[in-house]
């Protein structure tokens, strides 16, 4: 499930970020100070879209950081960061980006109801309509808790 | 036909986005019931790959393409649109009709 892999320490909301790395590293700053990825991990996030472009951009808006796992995923998880102004990532289709979901997960087969549930939640614009009004972290968790309960 | 062509499924980390790209893939293909079977795997999962061909985030798909062991590549702009996997897929069996599946 996604909710066992997101609690309210990963998420921030309003983050302010000069440019496409700094919001990777103040998106990911959770999952370091939680000791969910090393900051190995971090920099491989970015040295991957400095060789290969921003294809963690995923969709409009969104960017989903990860990196590979021996590169220090510790535990599993995924948070929430919200931009407070947009920042690009030199992705031609899906720029700017607003929504950060930096994700953990040492292998994907564990995780596939987790990455089903990200994914669905993804495609569902309701849902990114429903997060622009959050005002906290516990509100953004209850969210996804109701999503995935109507899933 | 009873045969399928095989799809790599592949990201830089081999988990996250082309899991979820997998997840999408398969929803087309099983609506659709396209004769598209997939795996998933990161950059090196191409070393050996025997199948017939890559679908990846389109960031990636230049890289790819200069690749001499990556027989052709499908690149995905918007991973959770549904209607543009369905267009790509579709074009690409549509550009192989008649070949027979690697494997």
């Amino acid at each position: 499930m996604l909710s066992d892999l997101l609690d309210e320490s990963l998420v921030r909301l309003g983050v302010e970020a000069s440019d496409w790395e700094d919001a990777i590293r103040k998106a990911t700053a959770p999952l370091v100070a939680n000791g969910k990825v090393t900051e190995g991990y971090v920099d491989d996030i970015i040295s991957g879209v400095r060789e290969l472009g921003p294809y963690i951009v995923i969709t409009e808006h969104v960017a989903l950081p990860h990196a590979r796992p021996e590169s220090g995923a510790l535990e599993s998880a995924v948070g929430i960061v919200t931009l407070k102004t947009p920042v690009a990532f030199g992705s031609a289709d899906n720029d700017p980006v607003k929504y950060l979901f930096p994700l953990s997960a040492k292998d994907s087969d564990s995780h596939l109801g987790a990455l089903q549930s990200l994914v669905e939640l993804l495609s569902d614009p309701a849902f990114f309509t429903r997060l622009d009004t959050c005002e906290n972290a516990q509100e953004v968790v209850g969210i996804v808790h109701a999503k995935e309960r109507g899933m | 036909m009873d045969r399928k062509y095989h799809a790599l499924v592949c990201c830089r980390a081999g988990m996250g986005s082309s899991m979820m790209l997998k997840i999408k893939c398969d929803q087309v293909i099983k609506e659709d019931s396209l004769p598209i079977e997939t795996e998933h795997g990161n950059l090196d999962s191409i070393i050996g790959f025997r199948g017939d061909f890559i679908i990846t985030m389109v960031d990636l798909t230049e890289e790819l393409s200069q690749d001499p062991r990556v027989p052709s590549a499908v690149g995905i702009k918007n991973l959770v649109d549904k209607n543009e996997i369905r267009e790509k897929l579709h074009a690409w069996l549509d550009e192989h009709k008649g070949e027979e599946p690697r494997r």
